[in-house]
């Protein structure tokens, strides 16, 4: 995320922005409200049962703000008061106080405290700083199949492996992991589709695909990958309203738009897909009154649809957004 | 995730009674509270583990009070083993190899096996009841004789099964299928009766879930995953394992009726891919294949695909397979008698037409093969 992108490609140069239906431009400021507005929510059951979810939401809100280009649109210092406030003394975070430690929200609470700069408050607020959060992350990897368990309980998944190894860089730490071994894994979890699934045996999935090359790119192991084939798999994920699903002969959802497209970008296969169309369909997935992106045309908005949705429409350069970067 | 298919209600006709919402809130919370007041009490009650219960009930995403379940239950776990201990039960066990301990933890388990099925039922698509579902099941293998667990794994199997008949495409499912099949095998392997080798069971699986719908991928996926094991474990010499391609590529064959069937075509590059010399053995089929017999398969699966175009002159995934295996055919370094450049040209005509979304990547395409 570094500068604007110029405004070019999906409008076309010739027409004003606001000259299009509503549906067809970025409700830039609706976005930045519906953000703003998702911790001033606690007269509704909904934010009570998500609790479990708000580190991450937090991490995708600033993140969404910041890709709207209103970085200060969330409080910095309440947003990292609050990242503190889930840690725990081994050095993981919880989704919320009070809330276990597991990978899930160690790997979002670094993800802020990147985006934020806020590594100096990190070393003033934990015992051991940036070093006994990464001792945590770095204790989850099974020694003998290179793959990373969410937490002392067990479950191992791709999604762990990947949220491991962009923490670990964040901080600086990758050389605390057996990443020959990481490597290994993730070559065992490739199918013959050229995609990659939860673990060894399990069916391509877009989220994991995105998961496992993020962290062959983060390991520089991105020879191991057959693009070809990967890519045709991936752009095949687009359907003919210009979404993309995460499965063959699954329906579209707007999260996809950010799990295939970053995937195809880090392959250099992004001109697979129709980037207008991918537009088209992330935008009409807006609510306007409201604010937010939802999964597909007509549903609930929430902020995880939102982020992505923005991700998405950013990686094909869509105008007022800021530049992501697909790892 | 809240936003997954939930239709938007818009501000003007959200009815939702504030009263009511305070309510369903304070309710909540007070359980939410409370449970979390005894479990830093350490009070590792049955009393407290029903009212986890309740929290899971309303939010089964609430992670933390799945692992307050697993505290409770360890703490009712090592209490019994170490009364086992304090009796000094003398470890000649009796001859049915249970103890009272056993007895105890074989109740504490089953018994919240039975609690999670409604809410598996309920929210199939969360990871936090299938993870703590496989955590009892690693609970019961680690600590009880092996009949128990095994008879425990079995009833999972019928669990998942039906599972998978509701949503035949859920990924937990089939993982936590693979997961199944695993134990019970390392169960038997270990001396534990049973079946050490389950994969010609699960081969069939996959065959009744494809014969019921042939769009199945996820039956399709793993029958690709299978196979290769299935050789290895029947000892099947080369000639075996030509016949197994054989006889895939004629199951294929018969399905390719129905070009709208993607999963199909999907299964037949499969096949294809399983040629490749450089693929390792867990990928691989036939072993002994000259470049001679792949130039053969190569050159009967494409004149195969290129009859359906009679009946499918419409079907975008035929060009665009027809292409690739062409791309892979020439890199055999074929003579090539099978496809001539103007038909190659045209497919990829037929191409662009059927599918602009992927213009970009028939330029490619064009430019990879000389076109």
């Amino acid at each position: 995320m570094s500068k604007p992108t110029p405004a070019e490609s999906c409008s076309p140069p010739s027409q004003p922005a606001q000259a299009l239906p509503d549906e067809l431009h970025l409700l830039v400021e609706q976005h930045v409200q519906y953000v703003r507005s998702l911790d001033t929510r606690k007269d509704e059951y909904e934010y009570w049962l998500t609790e479990h979810l708000r580190l991450n939401g937090l991490y995708w809100g600033l993140t969404a703000v910041h890709l709207l280009g209103q970085p200060d649109a969330l409080p910095r210092r309440e947003v990292i008061d609050f990242v503190f406030s889930c840690v725990h003394e081994n050095g993981g975070f919880g989704a919320a106080p009070g809330h276990d430690t597991h990978m899930l929200y160690t790997v979002s609470a670094v993800q802020i405290i990147a985006t934020l700069d806020a590594f100096d408050e990190l070393e003033e607020r934990v015992d051991g700083g940036r070093k006994t959060v990464g001792k945590f992350i770095a204790s989850l990897q099974e020694r003998d199949t290179g793959t990373f368990a969410g937490d002392e309980w067990g479950e191992t998944d791709t999604r762990f492996l990947y949220g491991a190894l962009n923490a670990l860089s964040l901080l600086h730490l990758l050389h605390l992991v057996d990443m020959d071994k990481a490597v290994e894994h993730i070559q065992a979890c490739e199918n013959f589709d050229g995609g990659y699934g939860t673990g060894p045996g399990a069916e391509s999935h877009a989220g994991q695909v995105f998961t496992c090359l993020a962290a062959l790119s983060i390991a520089g192991r991105l020879d191991l990958v057959d693009r070809d084939r990967l890519g045709g798999w991936l752009s095949d994920r687009q359907l003919p309203n210009g979404g993309l699903n995460g499965r063959p002969e699954k329906k579209e959802d707007v999260c996809y738009s950010w799990w295939v497209g970053s995937s195809l970008a880090m392959i250099d296969r992004l001109h697979w897909i129709d980037s207008n169309k991918l537009a088209k369909f992330i935008l009409q997935s807006q609510d306007p009154d409201r604010g937010g992106i939802t999964d597909r045309p007509g549903d609930m908005v929430d902020v995880y649809h939102t982020v992505f949705g923005l991700a998405g429409l950013s990686l094909i350069k869509h105008p007022g957004l800021m530049e992501v970067d697909p790892v | 995730m809240s936003g997954h298919g939930v239709p938007r209600v818009s501000a003007a006709d959200d009815t939702r009674d504030a009263q009511k919402e305070q309510k369903k809130i304070e309710e909540y919370r007070t359980i939410v509270d409370l449970v979390n007041a005894k479990i830093a009490e350490r009070e590792y009650t049955l009393e407290v583990l029903s009212l986890t219960e309740k929290v899971l009930k309303k939010n089964p995403e609430y992670y933390t009070v799945w692992n307050y379940r697993r505290l409770i239950l360890q703490f009712h776990i090592e209490t019994a083993l170490t009364n086992n201990h304090d009796a000094s039960i003398s470890q000649d066990q009796p001859s049915d190899g249970r103890s009272p301990a056993q007895d105890t933890i074989h109740n504490l388990l089953t018994w919240d096996l039975s609690f999670i099925i409604p809410l598996l039922m309920q929210f199939p698509k969360c990871y936090w009841i299938w993870k703590y579902r496989l955590w009892l099941l690693s609970r019961a293998t680690d600590l009880l004789p092996a009949s128990w667990p095994k008879s425990l794994w079995n009833k999972e199997l019928e669990l998942v099964s039906k599972m998978l008949a509701r949503d035949e495409r859920n990924f937990h499912g089939w993982g936590y299928r693979r997961t199944i099949i695993a134990s019970l095998e390392k169960i038997a392997q270990e001396g534990g009766d049973g079946e050490s080798n389950m994969v010609e069971q699960e081969f069939e699986y996959t065959t009744r879930m494809i014969k019921s719908n042939l769009s199945n991928f996820s039956a399709w996926h793993n029958r690709s995953k299978l196979i290769p094991r299935l050789l290895d474990e029947r000892g099947a010499n080369n000639e075996d394992r030509r016949d197994m391609l054989d006889s895939e590529f004629s199951l294929i064959q018969e399905a390719m009726t129905d070009p709208d069937n993607q999963s199909v075509f999907f299964y037949h590059q499969f096949l294809m891919s399983t040629l490749s010399p450089t693929n390792p053995r867990h990928a691989a089929i036939a072993l002994d294949l000259t470049n001679t017999d792949r130039v053969a398969i190569y050159e009967r699966e494409i004149e195969n695909i290129k009859e359906l175009l009679e009946d499918f002159d419409d079907c975008k995934l035929i060009y665009q397979i027809l292409l690739q295996y062409t791309k892979e055919y020439l890199d055999f370094e074929a003579g090539n008698k099978t496809v001539t450049t103007a038909e190659m040209r045209e497919w990829l005509a037929q191409l662009r037409k059927l599918d602009f979304l992927r213009n970009g990547r028939w330029n490619d395409v064009e430019r990879d093969l000389g076109l």
